[in-house]
């Protein structure tokens, strides 16, 4: 099988895999408990707490562990139900449909937006969004990505009181992140992107910003999430926090996989008539990994589940269920063309895919293409 | 390649990776007396039907398709079941008669299957008003 769908979710690496099963047996007892297992328990959830803290540029105080992305946004919107919330509708569905039934007129205001996109890869340009948002004028911003050291900017320069949340769950591990210089109050994050188990989450609350518990149970993390810590889970994003670290992966990403992703671009331009990008290439406009593109005629999910009878495993923007056919909302929102986004696929790469992969790829996507043209009801002129 | 794992049945499957009577290309490369269109891409799905009409039977069909793997492998399904029957025949293929044929289709795809019905039904009503 080749795996190109790790923006989805991604296999346990081995090291983690090993650090839970040891947990497993070692570091069952209670964190809370005062005796010695439990004492050793919490030890180790000291540390993972410390190295996601180290990778961020947050305090260890400042990290709260969760059981994942969609618990750590629902904390964060709920803290502001009923204030003034802005987000844009290029956000994962958790932070839109949070967004809409909990947002009100009260102050403080809080912004909400993604730094990288799930399904384009693309990297937030906060400027034009906040020119689209109608509540409130514009604030002043700057581009998040300075061309010369690529990164580093901070996300807005003027809140005006405003409190500032971002989803880091696709950029962790892909792109250097520091929550200080990127001006954040909030931030979400997630194991099971970078290979640690599903079920394992966390959130960066900046200290002295307003925080409202989601979940009320025992002291656990300062009485900010109640509920038994999850110890096993979290050595396992420790293990794939450590892992990410050594090896400075967001280097690999920029090389490696960057070059892996852009040449499967340019082949698909190359070798397949009536294929777009959804993905800005360029660098610092989106993650190294992710590429989206789309096949002019050909409809997203026949070309996924061609692939994967060739065993190739991708994701498509065009989900079709219960009647109900809606295409990609971030693709509608991005390019408005709902053909645009029947007809997508997204590629996202992880650390182990080569380019004998991209070969495989390219070895069956043009005729899978060709003949979903070729049946297909909508024209395409030939080149 | 680990292919029993697939969604669907492996009739589906054979039906969406060889699917029958379409129509490849131009669609003048075949003969037809009547065309009937469903659907259209906005939605996601579109559906073209080719019929070669004599003497009220369907001696021949070709179909083209802008649709999912379900909508694909439900058409290549029916095109079977219609060639060579009555247009009043044709007409009593039903949903789940296709979806019987293809030895189900999951559940939340059933709807997949109705489009290939309903273009045979436009191009047939077609063909009569003609």
């Amino acid at each position: 099988m080749i795996y190109l769908d790790y923006a989805a979710t991604t296999p346990l690496l081995p090291e983690v895999l090993e650090a839970m099963h040891r947990a497993a047996t070692r570091f069952f007892a209670n964190a809370s408990a005062l005796h010695t297992p439990g004492h050793l328990a919490m030890n180790e959830i000291e540390s993972a707490r410390t190295l996601l803290a180290e990778l961020v540029g947050a305090d260890p105080s400042e990290i709260i562990f969760t059981s994942g992305a969609t618990e750590s946004n629902n904390t964060i919107l709920r803290t502001f139900a009923g204030c003034r919330i802005e987000t844009s509708p290029l956000e994962h569905h958790s932070i839109i449909e949070l967004k809409n039934s909990l947002a009100g007129t009260k102050l403080p205001k809080l912004y909400s937006f993604m730094l990288a996109n799930n399904e384009t890869g693309d990297l937030l340009d906060l400027s034009t969004i906040t020119q689209k948002a109608q509540s409130l004028p514009a604030p002043k911003t700057s581009p998040l990505f300075d061309p010369v050291s690529d990164w580093g900017k901070p996300l807005v320069t003027d809140r005006r009181g405003a409190y500032l949340h971002s989803d880091l769950t696709q950029a962790l591990g892909k792109i250097p992140l520091d929550v200080k210089r990127l001006n954040l109050d909030y931030a979400t994050f997630s194991a099971h992107k970078i290979g640690g188990p599903v079920g394992v989450g966390a959130l960066y609350v900046k200290k002295g910003v307003p925080f409202q518990p989601l979940l009320v149970g025992g002291n656990q993390e300062g009485k900010r999430r109640g509920g038994t810590y999850n110890t096993v889970g979290i050595i396992g994003f420790g293990a794939a926090l450590e892992k990410l670290q050594r090896e400075q992966s967001w280097r690999i990403y920029d090389t490696r996989i960057r070059a892996l992703r852009d040449s499967l671009a340019k082949r698909i331009l190359s070798d397949v008539p009536g294929s777009s990008l959804n993905t800005d290439l360029e660098k610092g406009k989106s993650l190294p990994n992710i590429l989206n593109a789309s096949f002019k005629a050909a409809e997203g999910e026949s070309i996924q589940l061609y692939l994967d009878a060739e065993g190739i495993v991708v994701s498509t923007g065009s989900a079709c269920a219960s009647g109900d056919i809606k295409p990609s909302h971030v693709l509608m929102a991005k390019t408005g063309d709902a053909e645009i986004a029947h007809s997508s696929i997204r590629f996202s790469f992880g650390l182990n895919n080569t380019e004998k992969d991209i070969e495989k790829v390219m070895s069956v996507l043009p005729s899978i293409i060709d003949r979903l043209q070729k049946i297909s009801t909508i024209e395409i002129k030939e080149k | 390649m680990e292919n029993q794992d697939w969604i669907y049945t492996d009739i589906v499957k054979d039906h969406f990776l060889n699917p029958r009577n379409f129509l490849m290309g131009d669609e003048k490369n075949f003969d037809y007396n009547a065309v009937g269109t469903v659907g259209n891409p906005i939605c996601g799905d579109q559906m073209k039907m080719y019929l070669k009409i004599k003497n009220d039977t369907i001696v021949d069909l070709r179909w083209k398709t802008y649709g999912c793997a379900s909508a694909i492998a439900s058409t290549s399904a029916l095109s079977e079941l219609a060639k060579g029957k009555t247009l009043d025949d044709a007409l009593k293929i039903d949903a789940k008669m296709i979806d019987d044929y293809l030895g189900n289709l999951p559940k939340h795809k059933f709807h997949c299957s109705v489009l290939g019905h309903e273009a045979l039904a436009a191009a047939i009503s077609a063909y009569r008003q003609k």
